[in-house]
């Protein structure tokens, strides 16, 4: 991947709706929370994404030592699991609790980030560029060349 | 009976290179490369065997030998035709005159002029041509909206989005003179070494037989792998999954591409499009298209006429590198030596240097540092299995001691090489750099395509370990400078070099075998048609780069979505594919992905104008083609 700033925004904005949502929508009914707790891993997803968004500039920067100013798959899920780890310290040290019915378990959340993570990695490397045949030539945005 | 012959470079008619030879008999007499033909002619672009010149009566008859560069006859293009008194052929560079001594003096020849069979005809001196006056001349034999010259990838792979974007094949025609798209590729490929089971330095997703990259050659390869029961297949998936920072990029086989490519042509109707044929001229019409004069080759011809016109309102112009070229010292060296086949470009067919290499052993000199550099070392350490007595001088201009730098990064290098996995940075194609570039105004331009460019190979394992083994045996050894000139002594090839390491030394190399690896040059004056529309239209180019022989290297001047704006002509459009555009708004022009990316814009904007058939392409739409394209379905 040889991603620009705006492409890492989009791609992860639209990764979020497009599998995120569906994911955890799916997660959230297999879990079958009682009641309120139905929007609690819909939390934990959002946190995601914004613990995503804050960090694209500074993946930015890294890319530019890099000679080919590119980033590896390697590097896509390793920095994905850094996110995660962010967002799951975040839930521990009680920052999420205003939004939370029920503070989530660190192995159900590890279970929801995998299938999110899986989803999106398999949409990175394969699906998104059946759908959007430019998206490859943008460093991930969307939209006409 | 005898025929004389005079023939001199065009460019210094008194030059040393001017020579004259008395043949006797009928002929037919020779003109070409090769060392057996008569008249030795030593330029890249005249073929092996160019022409036939016969005497017939009174007259002297020449006769082109269906070469793709052409023969001239007094600027006309000829197939066969007299060849009149004082009347001058032209073949690549060299411009050769013939006479007849016996008959001069008894009688005087009249010149006759060579209008009759002359191709194209008088209609294509002027900038417009009249499709009317085209067709009562029984010309034209397509007329069509969309028409690609070359017939290369660069077309097929700008066909191949035609036809995904939802244009009918009957509109669509193709021009060249090879069958299969990948036709020259495939012999550059062979002669410079890499047979179809070798990799090319290209990425998975760089697809020239899928408009998405995707599945990329990575993960075919790895199915056909499982599907044989053979685990070991996912190590490409995983190289891709690491590279370039944790694994060496992947590269497909260039066997597996050519296939791709086969089947590809099969599910678009690629042989209802191609036609076969040589362009000889382009112009604009006057009812906003353009016509093309093209001849179709004899063997192919079947009972039509070989002299034929197209017609289309929508030009696209891919015609690829016009040739291989020599480095001038090499050059001169073959003007005073035609018949040495010991100092040959790496493009060029050159298997029985390895015969005779592995035979017999020897001293090679090979110049240039690039990926050509890399796999002609390979293979000659492959030889050097078979014979221990070859030994490698490699000459490259100065040493390497640290990468280019641009912004934070800066490049690789070691052994006096620069590395990058590909020859541009791989965002060049579809990230920051592209951005970058085609931002930038043609100074800014000419500027980072120097940073990025420039001659790299890749950082692979085995060509590494063959370098320092090399240099550990002692059958190895790099030197630096200016190759000043070159003679020929006791049977060896002596180079005399410059050294370019600080000190004024000169260095003397003695060789038995030279192999230019400076690569392909994209000079687009040494393609007749090219001159000829960029002399007429008056076409801008793009700034040409560096020195010396860099500087004839500027493509057209085209748009972000590679229209060549000189040639709009009303409401039809012209654009270009591959070498043609080079400098311009993208850097990696000439690669697979980067004609993907030309033709992925130039349909996009025939979309955007209303190209009759040429569909959008969102996102359910492409989702519906690509699935066609794995079942095999015609798009």
């Amino acid at each position: 991947m040889t991603p620009t700033l705006a492409g890492r925004w989009q791609t992860r904005l639209l990764l979020y709706l497009v599998v995120g949502l569906p994911v955890t929508l799916l997660y959230s009914l297999y879990l079958d929370f009682e009641g309120d707790g139905f929007y609690d891993p819909f939390v934990f997803l959002t946190t995601l994404l914004m613990v995503g968004l804050l960090l694209d500039p500074v993946y930015n920067y890294i890319q530019r030592f890099r000679w080919d100013n590119d980033w590896p798959f390697a590097f896509f899920v390793f920095f994905t699991f850094i996110e995660f780890l962010i967002t799951l310290g975040l839930l521990n040290a009680g920052v999420l609790d205003p939004f939370l019915t029920y503070r989530i378990e660190n192995d159900t959340a590890l279970v929801h980030f995998s299938w999110v993570l899986f989803f999106s990695f398999v949409s990175v490397l394969a699906f998104i560029q059946v759908f959007f045949i430019r998206w490859r030539f943008k460093g991930g945005e969307l939209g006409r060349l | 009976m005898s025929i004389e012959f005079t023939w001199y470079q065009k460019e210094a008619p008194d030059g040393p290179s001017r020579q004259t030879l008395l043949l006797d008999g009928p002929g037919p007499f020779t003109i070409g490369r090769g060392s057996t033909c008569d008249i030795v002619l030593a330029d890249t672009t005249v073929s092996r065997l160019h022409a036939r010149v016969t005497l017939s009566g009174e007259d002297i008859e020449i006769a082109d030998a269906d070469t793709p560069n052409g023969t001239r006859l007094e600027g006309n293009e000829i197939t066969k035709t007299v060849w009149p008194r004082r009347a001058k052929v032209e073949i690549g560079a060299y411009v050769i005159e013939a006479r007849r001594p016996e008959a001069e003096g008894s009688r005087t020849t009249v010149a006759i002029p060579p209008t009759e069979g002359a191709f194209p005809p008088p209609e294509f001196d002027q900038e417009l041509v009249s499709v009317s006056a085209l067709k009562s001349m029984g010309l034209v034999s397509a007329e069509v909206d969309f028409l690609t010259l070359g017939g290369g990838i660069g077309s097929f792979v700008w066909v191949d989005h035609l036809r995904v974007f939802g244009v009918d094949a009957k509109n669509i025609r193709a021009i060249g003179v090879d069958p299969a798209p990948y036709g020259k590729y495939e012999r550059l490929c062979r002669y410079s070494q890499i047979p179809v089971h070798e990799r090319l330095r290209s990425n998975s997703i760089s697809t020239p037989d899928n408009v998405w990259g995707f599945p990329g050659y990575a993960s075919r390869e790895t199915w056909r792998e499982l599907r044989k029961g053979n685990v070991g297949g996912l190590k490409y998936v995983f190289q891709v999954f690491g590279e370039p920072a944790l694994s060496e990029s992947y590269t497909p086989r260039a066997g597996d591409v050519f296939q791709s490519m086969d089947k590809e042509a099969r599910r678009i109707g690629w042989d209802q499009i191609w036609m076969p044929g040589r362009v000889m001229r382009v112009r604009k019409t006057g009812d906003g298209r353009y016509a093309v004069a093209y001849r179709v080759p004899a063997d192919l011809a079947g009972s039509g006429p070989r002299n034929r016109v197209a017609i289309a309102k929508y030009l696209h112009v891919a015609m690829g590198y016009p040739a291989s070229r020599y480095l001038d010292d090499l050059q001169e060296f073959k003007r005073r030596h035609p018949s040495s086949h010991r100092v040959i470009n790496a493009y060029e067919h050159h298997d029985a240097i390895y015969d005779d290499l592995e035979a017999s052993g020897g001293i090679v000199l090979v110049r240039g540092r690039g990926i050509v550099a890399s796999r002609i070392l390979q293979r000659l350490h492959e030889a050097r299995a078979r014979n221990k007595n070859i030994h490698v001088l490699h000459v490259m201009r100065r040493p390497i001691v640290e990468g280019k730098k641009y912004d934070l990064a800066r490049r690789f290098a070691a052994h006096d090489i620069e590395y990058q996995p590909f020859n541009w940075p791989k965002a060049c194609w579809g990230g920051t750099l592209r951005e970058r570039l085609e931002r930038a105004d043609p100074d800014e331009r000419l500027r980072l395509l120097g940073v990025w460019g420039g001659t790299t190979t890749a950082d692979r394992s085995d060509w590494d370990a063959i370098i320092t083994e090399g240099k550990r045996e002692g059958w190895y050894r790099p030197f630096f400078g200016e190759v000043d000139h070159l003679e020929l002594k006791d049977g060896k090839i002596v180079s005399q070099l410059a050294s370019t390491q600080g000190f004024r030394e000169e260095v003397r190399l003695e060789a038995d075998y030279i192999i230019d690896c400076t690569g392909l040059i994209a000079e687009l004056d040494a393609n007749p048609v090219l001159a000829d529309l960029i002399d007429t239209y008056k076409l801008a180019r793009n700034k040409a780069s560096g020195r010396g022989p860099e500087q004839r290297l500027s493509g057209l001047k085209v748009t972000n979505d590679f229209e060549i704006e000189g040639l709009r002509n009303g409401s039809g459009r012209a654009y270009a594919a591959g070498v043609m555009a080079l400098n311009g708004p993208y850097a990696a022009v000439d690669s697979f992905l980067g004609l993907q990316y030309a033709a992925l814009r130039s349909v996009d904007d025939l979309s955007a104008h209303r190209a009759p058939g040429v569909g959008g392409m969102g996102p359910i739409y492409s989702l519906m083609q690509w699935m066609k394209w794995c079942r095999g379905e015609a798009p």
